[in-house]
């Protein structure tokens, strides 16, 4: 009997290998050549030192709770098929070796590694990735949006032999395109097994990973510590040699930044971000800083900025009149808060996001703080006369007032001085901090007047349907905020979804972003094209500092969507000595611009 | 309520008099408090008078003076320090600012640096200016107001419930004692802070709100004295005297039993402000309070915390905190003191 079920099995596969074969004529494609942007004087060794302000609630990166600060370490120290160079945009091989684009637009095909390996040992086969694409539908792992995003999106994966896949998207896009969806990670089958109770069963599992670094220390509610896997299977390939340099991450919890800060000046913790202003000029001016034991770095980088601003909630009744909306526009001085409490650090944002190259129009610019012209809009849409404390009203007695809800505590400052210069255009500024999860809440049910938040960046091209099309006006839980519904940019919103070719796409993306200047929807704010960062001498950085894409310099893991992490390294005999102590250097700050933007 | 300054009474404040810390901590306490009343005149960024081409302009109470009424060229609200500059160059036309010129919610950064600024007496920050440059001294002072206002209306309006709820449970007794006894049990059971943190974190936090829910919460603590206190006085001769002669419930309550427990209340009633203050100042400080950029020492306490190397911060701060409440605290313990029947027997 047994015999007879092997037969019939190897018939099975047979059959299997049969039913799926490679289409003629593809043109594997494989890129070794660009510039390798890791250091070759990078050295092994050290431990890294790192914190975050609370413990995960989950190890999971799906399912309830797994959306966390913790997830990317996860995530990231995952190898996809391939990744993106961070300084030439294109495809760098990671666990596949080549791929082709089917002659459909639809789907790209594979050739695994086969020195790929998971952290114990096992080998990363054509199955995983099928189980990838039955893992992330599965009902078990409770996360709807994957379900959906992995039935809507990735339509299918064929093996072809073990080390062979394609993987088809659902709708036919362009080679970029295709390379910004089909991007998978595999799931280790050997490992999971989909039970009923699969969210409380994996909550803390240490699950094998395609990347460097394994969890081996965990401390619940304390430290995370992760080790470096000697005989990584990626240690050889092309863009992945020099990186990952450190043996030991320690991720520590401290709850509050300024005692974290304190850890950081006590050579605890090894880096910190600088970004904010008053961080970055005030508390820089200790003897670690002038010794030069601690060096900054301002690093700009060209990483797509997602539009951040004042979204306008057109279906409130004052909001209705176009002329109330651009007189508000002008009557918020965004360059006085740039220049006094963001210190001239920040840069103002011109168009509903930014960095995307042809799709934004750099002619656009966001309306500047100008009284006269705000008065004179408030007059034509009535509000002429003074009131209490020198708003204005109109003939009913409606005062121009205009309650902006925002999300996060430190923004208050930043806002005050928004407000105090509101009031000289005759506008009442109201504050309205909503804590958090709470706040993002009361503006998707569309219950704000004005909503002050940004939206992440990234992916190739702007998008629009969500934020601008009618279908998602007067809805809750879309991300329509504006409740705009205007038949030009529906048209508009319509055919750039539909364009194929980006260069077509690009020109509509120009001109939504006219239309959505012209109706005064959205008042840009700010945009912060660079990272900031602080850092112990004995951590080195290669020549170049980091990459085009780099968000972080001292990030540790792999970086996504573009391979940008794990360049530097610890000098570990400069650290004994440092930690000696007694040592004093010229103290370092360093501008890197190398990829900064000009703007017209 | 004739009896509420009877001979004993009198005796009880003459004695609260000779208890000297506590006497001037009320004098002291009373002096801040009518200070913040009218800081308006002499914490703000309106001038007191303007002599202005032969008019003169009181612009501190009332509408907004623009700035085209003295000849500066816009329509928002006169920057009266800037006027004054102006006007010093004519004989005639003068600004008398405020000893503090500067309003709690105006951003100064005007001085070149970068905010927060050291106090310092030529640009009138006498206490320095907090991370977005405003005014320490300006914003202590609105923020006490408001703290002051929040806990004296709380006050009032939870021992107003609490007392007559109180009398009311000790005086009936029976089955209405009963039920609210184990209604305030459970009431009580009910974590306050979690539930203004869930409110101020659903709807936009404002005065009143706060206001209602310490009521909602406070008024319970006085009840259980006054129940008791009821109960004791209850079973006195003159009681049962004056319902012999046919007095109803609310005559028996507010003019025989209330004028002999007003102890009790009074005794308390400072630390319920000491407890108010530093609730709202708790808030405040943990972001649950009121909605910014109202002026209030949590956040400037928070803000002293994240910028410790700006020490006026946290030093301005954390000595008006401890001062009122100490002073309150003297206060409250000078009443206790007088109206000690023991004490008072013994001094006499």
């Amino acid at each position: 009997m047994k015999k007879l079920m092997s037969i019939i099995t190897v018939w099975c596969c047979a059959f299997g290998l049969l039913a799926a074969e490679l289409p003629a004529g593809l043109q594997w494609e494989t890129n070794n050549e660009d510039p390798i942007f890791a250091s070759p004087e990078a050295k092994r060794g050290g431990v890294f030192n790192m914190m975050m302000t609370s413990f995960p609630l989950t190890f999971r990166t799906v399912g309830p709770d797994s959306n966390g600060g913790f997830r990317s370490f996860v995530l990231e120290n995952q190898l996809g098929l391939y990744s993106m160079h961070p300084d030439t945009d294109r495809p760098i091989p990671a666990l596949a070796t080549h791929w082709a684009f089917g002659d459909d637009h639809k789907t790209m095909y594979f050739k695994l590694n086969p020195r790929a390996r998971w952290s114990d040992g096992q080998p990363v086969t054509a199955d995983d990735f099928l189980f990838a694409l039955e893992f992330m539908r599965s009902e078990v792992i409770r996360a709807p949006w994957y379900n959906n995003y992995y039935t809507e999106e990735i339509v299918d994966i064929t093996k072809y032999d073990e080390h062979t896949i394609s993987v088809t998207a659902g709708s036919p896009k362009s080679r970029q395109e295709l390379l910004n969806t089909v991007g998978l990670t595999p799931q280790p089958r050997h490992y999971y097994e989909m039970s009923d109770d699969w969210v409380r069963k994996y909550n803390w599992a240490v699950v094998p990973v395609t990347g460097a670094y394994v969890i081996d220390e965990v401390k619940r509610g304390r430290l995370i510590g992760f080790k470096r896997l000697d005989d990584w299977w990626g240690n050889e390939l092309t863009y992945y040699q020099h990186r990952f340099n450190v043996d030991e991450i320690r991720l520590t919890v401290v709850r509050d930044l300024n005692i974290a800060y304190r850890h950081f000046l006590r050579g605890e913790v090894d880096t910190f971000g600088l970004v904010l202003p008053e961080w970055w000029h005030d508390k820089t001016d200790t003897p670690e800083y002038r010794n030069g034991l601690i060096n900054r770095i301002w690093f700009y980088n060209d990483i797509q900025q997602g539009p951040q601003g004042i979204h306008l909630n057109t279906s409130h009744p004052r909001l209705r009149d176009i002329r109330v909306r651009q007189g508000i526009a002008h009557a918020i001085n965004m360059q006085r808060m740039l220049d006094t409490i963001l210190r001239g650090d920040y840069e103002r944002m011109h168009t509903f996001g930014t960095g995307y190259g042809d799709f934004i129009d750099y002619d656009i610019r966001a309306r500047e703080f100008d009284i006269t012209k705000a008065r004179a809009l408030f007059a034509d849409a009535g509000y002429d006369r003074q009131g209490p404390g020198g708003i204005l009203m109109n003939g009913e007695g409606d005062r121009l007032s205009l309650a902006l809800t925002y999300t996060t505590q430190e923004h208050t400052s930043r806002l005050a001085i928004l407000r105090e210069e509101a009031r000289k255009a005759g506008l009442d500024l109201q504050l309205n901090l909503v804590d958090g999860a709470t706040g993002f809440k009361v503006m998707l049910e569309k219950n704000h007047e004005a909503a002050w938040l940004g939206w992440g960046g990234g992916g190739l091209y702007p998008q629009y349907w969500e934020f601008f099309h009618s279908v998602n006006a007067d809805k809750p839980q879309t991300n329509n905020l504006f409740n705009i519904s205007d038949p030009l940019l529906d048209q508009l919103v319509e055919s750039y979804r539909i364009t194929f070719e980006l260069q077509d796409k690009a020109k509509i993306s120009r001109q939504i972003q006219r239309r959505v200047d012209e109706l005064a929807i959205f008042i840009p704010g700010y945009q912060v094209p660079y990272t900031r960062e602080a850092y112990w001498r004995y951590v080195k950085l290669p020549d170049s500092k980091g990459t085009k894409q780099s968000p972080s310099l001292f990030w540790p893991m792999e970086g996504y969507p573009y391979s940008t992490g794990g360049l530097f390294w610890i000098d570990t005999k400069l650290q004994d000595e440092l930690k000696a102590g007694g040592k004093q250097y010229e103290s370092v700050l360093e501008v890197v611009e190398t990829w900064r933007r000009k703007e017209s | 309520m004739a009896s509420l300054i009877s001979e004993l009474t009198r005796k009880k404040l003459r004695r609260f008099r000779a208890i000297k810390r506590g006497y001037y901590a009320f004098c002291l306490f009373a002096l801040m408090v009518l200070l913040a009343l009218c800081a308006e005149l002499w914490a703000n960024n309106r001038a007191l008078l303007v002599k202005y081409e032969g008019r003169i302009y009181f612009p501190t109470y009332g509408a907004v003076i623009t700035g085209d009424t003295f000849g500066l060229g816009y329509r928002y609200e006169t920057n009266y320090r800037e006027l004054k500059k102006v006007l010093a160059e004519r004989p005639d036309d003068w600004v008398l600012l405020p000893p503090v010129p500067w309003s709690p919610y105006e951003q100064d950064y005007s001085t070149g640096s970068f905010p927060p600024n050291a106090p310092s007496l030529e640009s009138r920050h006498f206490l320095g200016t907090d991370n977005s440059g405003r005014d320490i001294l300006a914003r202590l002072v609105y923020g006490f107001r408001t703290a002051v206002g929040f806990a004296f209306i709380a006050l009032t309006a939870s021992y107003t419930i609490g007392v007559i709820i109180g009398c009311l449970m000790g005086f009936l007794g029976g089955k209405f004692d009963l039920i609210f006894q184990r209604f305030i049990e459970i009431w009580s059971q009910v974590p306050f802070l979690y539930v203004i943190m869930i409110l101020v974190s659903l709807t936009q936090p404002n005065f009143t709100l706060f206001v209602a829910i310490n009521v909602l919460f406070g008024w319970m603590g006085i009840t259980w004295y006054m129940r008791t206190l009821t109960y004791k006085e209850k079973a006195r001769d003159y009681i049962l005297a004056a319902r012999a002669q046919g007095a109803g419930l609310l005559r028996i309550i507010v003019h025989h039993i209330l004028p002999n427990t007003l102890v009790m209340i009074v005794t308390l009633a400072p630390f319920t402000v000491v407890a108010n203050i530093s609730l709202l100042t708790a808030l405040d400080y943990l972001g649950f309070g009121l909605a910014p950029p109202t002026p209030s020492w949590g956040e400037l306490l928070r803000q002293g915390v994240n910028n410790l190397d700006a020490p006026w911060i946290v030093a301005s701060v954390v000595t008006a905190v401890s001062l009122v409440l100490i002073t309150v605290s003297f206060i409250g313990e000078a009443i206790r003191e007088a109206f000690d029947p023991k004490h008072f027997s013994r001094y006499e």
